[in-house]
This record gives structure tokens, sequence and C-alpha cells, in this order.
């Protein structure tokens, strides 16, 4: 069924949430440990104080770690087809990364193959973001509370682990918020109310469609509608 | 330019009588720390605090033989040749000065931690009040007046030294032929460059290092210089680079065709 004879279902809203609170938190601890890292953003440490900003760094790392816990629970549905997607890249995934550079530039290469889910930028951003959380929240744990367990000769190495891979995971995250703001506003609109346009789910995750429209969940006459044909 | 000065604890000669905390405290004007509560034991801190940057601990011991040890020595910041906490310090707000001394500058430290995690002898605290990081500053201030730290100043029994790092290499060579006389087993710690480079702060110690608490080949950790020397430079490029690029593209794909929306 399409929600207002418009909307395709994509995401269920405990998911939507989980989104939220895991962008803002990355967002949030980015910000809080930025001084750190470089004296152009010392500004933050005098606005706010640096204690109130390490606090927030240690308040923003529960909240990064516990929501994937949460979404197991309420939302295991969007995480279990996260993780299959994930681990299920395929040939069609190849082809379509090979011509996004050109669809990046707003060329529309022809050619691509017609996408599942999640296409194959998307499946690599994930699985990236996945890795980047497991390291980011050992390595955390390992300088916040890691005192007595390990040498400081070991947890020495893990304030540069902890750096690269917060810098590796601002990158991807700057080019995902790129994409969804910027090239594909209306795939934002999944992240809003859990939906996307009939239109917009067609031309760019064409496979999936095929899929509801197999499995009975939307019909094809309310799609053709939907598209305007 | 003051001189390059080191000081050299003779554990041998020390009869824990914990002067030298006190007169560090009445010199750093820090106030009674009742972090460690009595629990029967004879040494007075269970470990450095941020008001505690002195410490005489007081290690109990069978040997091999069945003989009991009491073991003393006074632990604060080694003042290394090569500091790890200064080097790793994202502010750079730890300096070594001339005379050796590791010096933490209160107004750009802004209480990361890192320096404790980058000191291979896990010296550095950070105060929980002030969110700065505290520790034995070799007492620069009486150095560059001449005088003698607060600790070796009061220590009756000669245990705690203080002079140039030649006259202390010296001393400590001298003194360890006679420790050596009484505990077969005595060394020179620090005296000799190290992993850390050699440390200001020296000691002849009766047993290995293991049983002081001391690490046996302390070492200054190689990822301070990857952090600083290259992380964060690239990571300045990629920051500007990232936004550049997002940039470009956004440019570039105006001008090739319409936005790819739908």
């Amino acid at each position: 069924m399409l929600v207002n004879d418009k909307y395709v279902p994509r995401h269920k809203m405990n998911f939507v949430l989980c989104h939220w609170l895991n962008g803002i938190s990355f967002l949030m601890l980015f910000i809080t440990a930025l001084p750190l890292f470089t004296d152009q953003f010392q500004f933050l440490y005098t606005m706010f104080g640096t204690a109130t900003l390490q606090n927030a760094h240690r308040f923003f790392a529960v909240v990064f770690i516990v929501t994937p816990i949460i979404g197991l629970l309420i939302a295991r549905e969007g995480y279990a087809k996260m993780f299959n997607e994930v681990f299920s890249f395929g040939m069609d995934d190849i082809k379509f990364l090979i011509r996004f550079p050109m669809e990046l530039l707003g060329m529309h290469p022809e050619g691509v193959p017609k996408q599942g889910f999640y296409n194959g930028g998307e499946k690599m951003n994930i699985a990236l973001q996945m890795g980047i959380w497991c390291v980011m929240v050992a390595s955390g744990l390992i300088l916040w509370m890691g005192s007595g367990y390990l040498d400081n000769s070991v947890r020495a190495w893990f304030i540069p682990i902890h750096s690269i891979a917060a810098a590796i995971g601002f990158a991807a995250a700057l080019a995902h918020i790129y994409l969804a703001v910027v090239m594909y506003p209306p795939s934002l609109h999944g992240m809003k109310d859990g939906t996307i346009t009939a239109k917009y789910a067609k031309s760019h995750h064409g496979k999936w469609v095929d899929e509801l429209v197999d499995d009975g969940e939307i019909s094809q006459g309310e799609l053709k509608k939907a598209l305007g044909k | 330019m003051a001189r390059e000065m080191a000081m050299l604890h003779d554990v041998s000669r020390c009869s824990a009588c914990r002067a030298c905390m006190v007169a560090c405290k009445q010199w750093h004007d820090l106030p009674a720390d009742f972090s460690t509560p009595f629990e029967g034991q004879y040494q007075s801190h269970a470990d450095l605090t941020s008001k505690t940057i002195n410490l005489i601990k007081m290690n109990e011991r069978i040997d091999a033989d069945g003989k009991f040890h009491w073991d003393f020595i006074k632990f604060q910041c080694m003042h290394c040749v090569n500091p790890g906490c200064a080097k790793g310090c994202p502010k750079n707000a730890i300096a070594q000065l001339d005379s050796g001394a590791v010096v933490v500058d209160e107004d750009k430290c802004v209480g990361c931690g890192y320096c404790t995690i980058n000191c291979p002898f896990n010296v550095p605290r950070v105060d929980p009040d002030r969110n700065k990081s505290t520790k034995c500053d070799l007492c620069f201030d009486r150095i560059e007046q001449g005088m003698v730290p607060a600790c070796a100043k009061t220590c009756t029994a000669q245990a705690i030294e203080f002079g140039t790092i030649e006259e202390m290499r010296e001393l400590a060579h001298k003194r360890l032929e006679v420790v050596k006389k009484d505990f077969p087993n005595a060394m020179l710690y620090g005296v000799e460059p190290n992993g850390v480079g050699g440390t200001h702060m020296m000691y002849i110690l009766t047993e290995k290092p293991e049983v002081y608490g001391l690490p046996a080949d302390p070492k200054t950790p190689d990822s301070v210089n990857l952090f600083k020397d290259i992380i964060r430079p690239i990571g300045h490029i990629a920051g500007v680079g990232a936004v550049a690029g997002l940039a470009g593209v956004f440019v570039l794909s105006k001008m090739f065709g319409k936005k790819g929306g739908d």
C-alpha cells in the first residue's frame, strides 16, 4: 500500500529514530572533540569550558554506543535488513559504483543496473560506518576507562587510532549528507517519516520496487497511478 | 640560560619519613589529600593524585629466601629527556625547560588527559575540579632562583640529592659502588639514556625496577609522533580538502546537468 497514493513505506519510525540518534551523537562527538584536534576551533573551549565539552563528549559517547543496542530491540527489522544487504554485495553494486562518479557530476550515465533496497554506494557507506563504529567504540572505551587494564605503551596507540577513525567517519558522513541534502533531497524524506516518493523509489531502487510489487506489498495499479502513467 | 639539572634518589638511604611529601605540599600550596582511606597500611596514599604529586611508596615484599623487605621509593614525574606527555599534548601545554624540568602550562592545558596516557610512568593526573593536568614540576621556579627543589632541600638523610646532571651522574656511580656492598642487585635507573632518553629524576635502586613498580624498559611511545607529525597535519589538509572537494562536485554537477533528484 502506498501512503497518500504517492509514497512508498521504506523505514519504520523506530529505525528513523535510531538513524538520527546515531547521526546527531556522531556529529556532537565530532564537534566536542574538534578543538582538541585543531586550534581553529579553540573558541569552543573558550565559549563552553573544557570540562563541559569533555563531559558532553562522554554523554554523546553513551548515546552513540547504546543506539545500535536499542536498535536491535526496537528496530530489529531495519537493522537486520541493513546487515543482510551489506553482506550481499554483488555485480550490480560494482556496476553501479563504476558509473556513480558520472552520476555525481549530474551526467546521468547509461547502463546503471536497477538497485535494491540499498544501492552499492549506500552499502559501502553502511559497511564503513559499521567498521568505524567498532573502532571508535573500542578505542574510545580504552582511552576513557582502560587505565589499570592496559599498559600505557599499548593505550597510547589508541589516541591516533581514535583520531583516524573519527576523520574517516566524518569524511563519509560529509559525503552522506551532501548526497542526501544536495543531490537527492527526495531520499531525505525517508528519514523524516519513513517514506519516499514512488517516483524516486522506482528510479533509484528499481529492484526493490519490483520486489515490493512481486510480494504484493504494493499493487501495479497504484504504482502506475503514483508515477503518473 | 639555566644549566641542565637532575635529582637523584638513593633508595638505600631513604627512611620513608615523608618529609619530602610535606615540603612538596608546602611549596606547591597543595591541600591535605584524604583520597586513600586508612586501612592499616603504612603508605599514605595509594597512588599519585592531583593534590599529591610526590609520593613515598612503601612496599612490603618477601623474597625467594623468605626474607622480609620493606622497599621505599620516592615516586613523581621523571622529567624524561624525551617526554611523551609534552610531545603528545594536543595543546602544546607541556614544555621542557632548559633545566630539564618538564612543566605544565595551566593556561594552555585543557585537561584532556592525553599526557597521562602518553606517559610511560603513568604520572600526570588531571585535577577533577580545575580540569588541569598536574604533576611534579621539579620546583622549576626554585631552580631558576638557584635554589634546590623543596623535597631535596628538606631531606635529612641525604637520600634526595640535587645538582647539575653531570654532578648527579658522577654521584650516582660513586654511591652505587658503596651501595653494592650491601645490596648486590643494586642498579642505577634513568641515569644513562634509555627508551625515554634518560630521566632528570634518577635513582639508585637496591633491587630491579619492577620491585618499585617502575617499568624495566620505559619508552616514549612511537604513537605520539604519528599523532602530532602525521595525523594532525593530514587531518587539517583533509578537512579543507573535503569541503573544497564537495564544493567542486557541487559546481561541476551544476555545470554538467540538472539535479538527479528524481
